[in-house]
């Protein structure tokens, strides 16, 4: 019953990833606890915080293409919203550790010893709880995106020069967090995490509902993502991507519906970050950097923009052939990186997602032209304009 | 209710990453894997790549002469693209999937942060190459680059003694290395009675190209007629700029030398020395050290490199000690068990290329000795000093206040990496 | 400058004591205490150059030459102090007489350190101070200038004396002034002639002695005022002169950004392709600067000086057709789709960083400066790099010249029609396809040749182009998208700010603060600093 309202709602495909990221969050770590390694559909141990890792990166990359895709807000400063969120959760996780630092402090991060500070700076007031960093999590992105964007889109700030102040954006904040006086542990970040909510980080079970936790975050931001673009809301979205000030002559408040995906999604990868850092142990400065950033929108373009569905997989593929490259071809992987950015741009124009739908298109039509015994052109699949660059 | 065709794409993927990730275990378990975890791409290629290539060589090395335990020795090189989470990702790939027996690599103080929970959690041992800022001790790295005291505090003490200097501009790139050796600096230099204000502390980011404004800054502190040094901290990429400034506005060794603890020959090789001639750096080994097994060192490298203009450097040398004493180790205990190779290491006395021996110490670092060199038109250091004899690396300083009560010692029945000889605990759960 | 007329001088010194070595009426320098430089350690050097610079035997002067130039060995075997110079003949340190038959594998090198050379060069310049060719005497005062140790007062006063050459006369009476300011034993018309003297100098140094000296409670209240108003008047100047020096350090910043970001200008700009690998452009031209280098150093060593000229037209060159075989091949089919064009050409750069790391290796590798590009000049108080100086000229230069493409030219003409509006262009008979090959391939050969200029002060890796990329974007938007002389003036306001903040916030903080400014500044003119105007921006 669950599944007939979810297809009459969000459609076949969405409907069949949303179950299938589900399936996922229950049977893979069931596969790593419950069955014995012997078993060939044990799951190792050390794959499970990776497939979590990917999943975060995932849920990065949709939050990106529900501004990029159905708002033609390119951001390349995504990254920034992603970090942030996963500092608010390390600093959670920093103040777990407590007294089993090395220094034995029990208040001040090991850093913060290291470093002689002599009591915990303002903004750290609050981390060792786990609800106030949840919040935290959220907040903290969303504020930064809505101030920026109520700014930003006030003054209507569009295409390269809103990509351009996005990256700036996070580079601006990559130096500002590399600073040690900044109070995050420099460009050492934060690490050496030793438990979350009482559960120790290095066991099994905590991994295994973490990946759970990321999984089943992922399906519900994609649901919601999925629910926001097909209600009216999204169809105004949509017509922004196409023409903005036709949108905003009918009478629609372009500034409003903007800012309001582009904190929504802020928030989302802000989320993302924060089921990230426990998953990889680490959060640094590195994160800003606007490379990131740019490897966000490239795993968003490789699976298919504005589909929601095809930045998850383009997520997937890129960052599963980057582990894999990097340990089988150390030397040269990044030629195969770099030949497949190209290669999805010049042959896939709408990613992975949008070869399949034209592959089904063209099937359907050919079947349909040999049942109906005749001629039909393929139908047009409305194009998204994308954003011009003057 | 799903989706066939998606359902089986989604299973696809994850079925191939599975196996793509798991084959690696297949392998034969004849040989003695060694692992080598060095950036070959990003920003820290340009130091790390080199490393891999020591490593290789001295693997291809220990197999010629026989292998080891009977068996040969076989490399796994990743590559960790200069990303920190992606530096503990491959870390768990070569323990956990490749099982390695041990690994060489990491250059950066967050790398090697980021992949200690995993060491520790899966029992791996880690040889780290690299001078860092000290404060720590973990049960499965061995240091074998220097500590502070093995590098910092001999140098300052050449330009005290030496050069009779009175003013300290203490220069780094901001981050934990630089910020925690200039402290342990300052401490020490207000306790030989410098000034406050004859101490000047800069910090500038990664990378930093353009020096005018501090190379100015430095020559006006350095012309109120008190004899000047800058001790540099200055990170890899951001020397070559800085000392290109130096040479341009005319700032000489002889007039405010230069004594740096992160530029040795391979950093070097990128620039004109000439305007450099005299400038310092500490350093346990440089290239020019007169010994047979350097020679020997130096002519094996240029021909496994196949390129006689290459330059051995520092972390090379802590390499190939470490790498011996694993081996020494290895067959010491008669296997490549971890803990037995683990408890083995602690007193294992080998050969360095500077003419002496140096021994794992208790608190997993090594002896070294303390080199002083001043930079050749040749793009080689020439050595002016060097310390009467061994120095054992410090884990913990003594300059700061909260460190110099903890010492480390692995051995049984302390087995603690921050004793703290205070409140008599092991603190933290290290 | 000091290190460049002071290796200038050793040279002329060297030859005219080998000269005067040749006509053999000096006396030889003593054998006992020339040969004790071959014993003992660093440490006791000093006190064997005071004894050697006791005899005032100007026969030792070549022989502390040797040591500083780093020349002086002594024979394995029976501890001989020889001279034996990178080229030429050995020559017995003593005696001064060539040897033969010596292999330079039985020689030891004697070790010198900067304190060592700085003892020896001070040795020199007494032994100098009053010799006839004037170069060596200028190398003397200097010496003894930077030294500035009461000893050498009777000396320099003795030398006052003599001296004829009006510049040298001023730079002695300045460094006496330095010296007679410190003594305590100094008359009261000494010291206001030497405050009077330091006024003029000023610079730190002078500062710091005066500031000392009012300090001092043995002096005479008239000498105290007028050391007090001489440490004002050189406060004063030396902050005008620090707002001057600050604007310098701007404009050559900003012609560093301005370089990089040209390229750009044109890709980015005035076509509107994201070129992610403009930045790796920069880095081919740097590494044809390398390889030519390599070239010259190899075959050619005679013409090093000219080996920018020569790398020029091929960085161009190099990185043109590779800017147009990525146009021919890639970006052509991306036109009207300019946000997809950010992904291939990321792709592009990683594969020609990659490419570059696998043939050149992953190290830094080096460029050398020319002479002409090493070195300062000095400007009142200002100190002006010659390397920044070239950059400077050459990144304006370039900018005219592109100006001059662009408005003079027919390709200049047909680029702006296509980029206007292409249609049009092509239903004139422009054949619109070739025009965007050429201007890509401009923009990224004039990249190239910014490689070339940039080679000179960077570091040239595989990284090189990823420390320029964000940078030129942001010069390029704060400028105004399609607009070179938005370009010019972005680059040098972000470059003059950044250096104006960053003495009261520190250079990291600078940077922060100026990204700060560039996303305000956007807020309030959303299409940069010289916005394009008319039907143009809409398209």
């Amino acid at each position: 019953m669950i599944t007939a309202k979810l297809l009459s709602r969000f459609g076949l495909s969405a409907s069949a990833l949303i179950v299938a990221l589900l399936a996922i969050a229950i049977l893979f770590p069931l596969a790593n606890l419950a069955l014995p390694p012997e078993n060939p559909l044990h799951v190792p141990s050390h794959l499970l915080p990776l497939l979590g890792k990917y999943l975060c990166y995932a849920m990065l990359a949709l939050a990106l293409d529900l501004v990029w895709g159905y708002c033609g807000i390119l951001s390349l400063g995504h990254g920034a919203f992603f970090a942030l969120g996963g500092y608010a959760m390390g600093m959670y996780l920093m103040r777990q550790i407590g007294p089993r630092g090395v220094y034995a402090d029990p208040i001040l991060p090991d850093f913060m010893v290291f470093l002689n500070w002599q009591e915990l700076p303002w903004f750290w007031y609050g981390f060792d709880q786990f609800w106030f960093a949840c919040l935290m999590v959220l907040l903290v992105p969303g504020a930064l995106a809505f101030v920026f964007g109520w700014f930003a889109f006030r003054s209507r700030v569009t295409g390269v020069y809103l990509s351009i102040i996005t990256q700036a954006l996070t580079y601006a904040l990559l130096l500002a967090f590399f600073r040690n006086d900044m109070g995050f542990g420099g460009n050492n970040g934060l690490t050496d995490f030793k438990e979350i909510l009482g559960f120790s980080l290095q066991a099994d079970s905590t991994r295994a509902a973490l990946f759970a936790a990321s999984a089943i975050m992922l399906a519900l931001t994609f649901a919601l993502c999925r629910a926001i673009t097909l209600s009216k809301l999204g169809k105004v979205m949509q017509a922004l991507t196409n023409a903005e000030n036709r949108v905003r002559f009918i009478g629609y408040r372009v500034e409003h519906v903007k800012l309001f995906a582009f904190t929504l999604s802020a928030m989302i990868a802000g989320i993302a970050g924060a089921l990230y850092v426990p998953q990889v142990g680490i959060i640094n400065p590195g994160e800003f950097a606007p490379a990131n950033s740019i490897e966000v929108v490239i795993w968003t373009a490789v699976g298919g923009r504005g589909t929601l569905l095809g930045p998850i997989f383009g997520a997937l593929l890129v960052n599963g052939g980057k582990s894999y490259f990097t340990a089988a071809f150390p030397e040269v992987w990044l030629f195969a990186l770099g030949a497949l950015f190209i290669a999805v741009t010049l042959f896939l124009p709408k990613g992975i997602v949008g070869l399949v739908t034209q592959l089904q298109e063209r099937f359907a039509a050919r079947k349909a032209a040999a049942k109906r015994q005749k001629q039909t052109a393929p139908p047009a699949k409305p194009a998204l304009n994308p954003e011009a660059a003057e | 209710m799903l989706n066939p065709k998606k359902f089986l794409k989604a299973a696809s993927l994850s079925a191939m990453l599975a196996t793509t990730l798991v084959s690696g275990s297949a392998s034969a378990e004849e040989t003695i894997k060694v692992g080598i975890l060095h950036s070959l791409s990003g920003t820290m290629a340009i130091s790390e790549t080199t490393l891999k290539d020591a490593m290789l060589m001295l693997i291809e090395d220990q197999n010629a002469k026989g292998g080891l335990l009977g068996k040969k020795l076989e490399p796994v090189v990743v590559d960790p693209a200069s990303d920190w989470p992606l530096f503990a990702e491959k870390a768990k790939e070569l323990l956990a999937v490749h099982k390695v027996d041990a690994v060489f690599g990491n250059w950066t103080s967050v790398s090697r942060k980021s992949v200690l929970p995993v060491f520790e959690e899966l029992n791996g041992i880690l040889f780290y190459p690299v001078q860092y800022e000290g404060e720590e001790s973990q049960r499965n790295v061995f240091y074998t680059g220097a500590a502070p005291n093995q590098q910092a505090i001999p140098a300052v003490d050449y330009l005290l003694e030496n050069e009779e200097v009175e003013r300290w501009v203490l220069a780094g790139t901001d981050y934990v290395y630089p910020r925690t050796t200039n402290k342990i600096l300052a401490a020490y230099l207000k306790a030989k009675g410098v000034a406050d204000e004859d101490i000047m502390i800069n910090y500038t980011p990664f990378g930093h190209s353009d020096w005018q404004t501090i190379v100015s800054d430095i020559k006006a502190f350095g012309s109120a007629g008190k004899k000047t040094a800058v001790v540099s901290t200055i990170n890899g990429d951001a020397n070559v700029p800085f000392y290109k400034e130096l040479g341009n506005q005319g700032i000489s060794a002889e007039d405010i030398p230069v004594v740096a603890f992160s530029v040795g020959e391979e950093e070097l090789a990128g620039l004109d020395t000439e305007p450099l001639v005299g400038h310092l750096a500490a350093w346990n080994y440089f290239q020019s050290v007169e010994t047979e097994a350097n020679y020997e060192f130096i002519a094996k490298w240029k021909d496994f490199t196949k390129d006689i203009n290459r330059v051995t450097n520092d972390p090379m040398e802590a390499h190939y000690i470490g790498f011996n004493m694993w081996v020494k180790a290895v067959e010491k205990a008669g296997s490549t068990e971890v803990d037995s190779v683990i408890d083995a290491l602690v007193g294992v006395s080998v050969p360095n290329l500077s003419g002496g021996y140096s021994t794992m110490m208790p608190n997993h670092h090594i002896t070294k000795p303390v080199l002083i060199g001043e930079i050749q038109a040749d793009g080689q250091f020439e050595i002016v000093d060097q310390t009467d004899g061994l120095v054992a690396g410090d884990a913990w300083s003594d300059y700061l206040p909260d460190s110099a009560k903890l010492i480390s010692d692995w051995r049984a029945p302390l087995s603690c990496g921050n004793y703290n000889v205070e409140t008599k605990s092991c603190g933290g759960d290290s | 400058m000091y290190s460049k007329l002071l290796q200038l001088v050793a040279s002329a010194l060297l030859v005219v004591v080998a000269l005067s070595f040749q006509s053999a009426h000096a006396e030889p320098a003593p054998q006992q205490l020339v040969n004790a430089l071959a014993t003992g350690k660093l440490k006791q050097k000093p006190a064997q150059i005071e004894a050697l610079a006791a005899t005032k035997n100007p026969a030792i002067i070549p022989v502390l030459q040797a040591l500083i130039e780093g020349e002086l060995f002594y024979l394995k075997n029976d501890g001989q102090v020889v001279i034996a110079p990178q080229s030429g003949p050995m020559i017995d340190a003593a005696t001064g007489k060539p040897l033969s038959g010596l292999n330079k594998s039985s020689l030891k090198k004697i070790k010198a350190n900067n304190k060592v050379r700085r003892i020896a060069r001070a040795a020199i310049a007494k032994l100098t101070l009053q010799s006839p060719v004037l170069a060596e005497r200028q190398a003397a005062v200097e010496a003894l200038f930077k030294a500035a140790k009461p000893e050498s007062l009777s000396l320099l006063l003795e030398a006052q004396k003599n001296e004829t050459d009006p510049q040298l006369q001023t730079r002695l009476a300045q460094a006496i002034a330095l010296i007679s300011l410190q003594d305590k034993a100094a008359t009261a018309k000494a010291q206001q002639a030497a405050i009077a003297q330091l006024r003029s100098l000023g610079g730190q140094q002078a500062l710091a002695l005066l500031q000392a000296f009012t300090a001092r409670d043995d002096i005479a209240p008239q000498e105290k005022e007028a050391a007090t108003r001489a440490v004002e008047a050189i406060e004063k100047s030396m902050a005008l002169w620090g707002i001057g020096q600050n604007v310098w350090y701007g404009l050559s910043l900003g012609s560093v950004l301005l370089l990089a970001a040209i390229g750009l200008a044109i890709t980015f700009g005035v076509m509107g392709i994201i070129n992610m690998a403009h930045g790796e452009m920069v880095m081919l031209g740097a590494y044809t600067t390398f390889v030519v280098q390599e070239v010259i150093r190899s075959s050619f060593p005679g013409v090093f000086e000219y080996s920018l000229a020569i790398a020029l037209p091929l960085a161009f060159l190099v990185a043109g057709s590779v800017g147009f075989a990525m146009e021919r091949g890639i970006i052509r089919f991306l036109y009207g789709r300019p946000l997809e064009t950010l992904l291939a050409t990321w792709g592009v750069s990683l594969v020609l960083q990659q490419a570059v790391r696998s043939i050149f290796g992953p190290t830094n590798k080096q460029v050398g400066n020319p002479e002409w590009m090493s070195g300062a000049y000095e400007l009142g108080g200002l100190m002006l790099t010659a390397n920044r100086l070239w950059i400077l000229a050459f990144a304006l230069l370039v900018f005219a010249l592109l100006l001059v493409v662009l408005r003079r030219t027919r390709f200049g003409l047909q680029m702006r029609a296509v980029t206007q509006n292409r249609r049009m262009a092509a239903s004139m008979g422009i054949r619109t396809p070739w025009v965007d090959a050429f201007t890509f391939a401009l923009g990224s050969g004039i990249a190239g040749i910014a490689g070339v200029a940039l080679s000179q002060i960077a570091n040239v890796s595989p990284n090189l182009g990823q420390t320029y990329i964000i940078d030129s974007f942001m010069v390029v938007v704060f400028g105004g998208v399609g607009n070179l002389w938005g370009t010019l003036v972005g680059a040098m306001t972000l470059g003059v700010a950044n250096k104006f903040l960053e003495p009261y916030a520190g250079a990291v903080l600078a940077k922060i603060l100026t990204l700060v400014f560039i996303i305000l500044f956007i807020q309030k003119r959303p299409r940069g600093l010289f916005a394009q105007k008319g039907r143009a921006v809409e398209a």
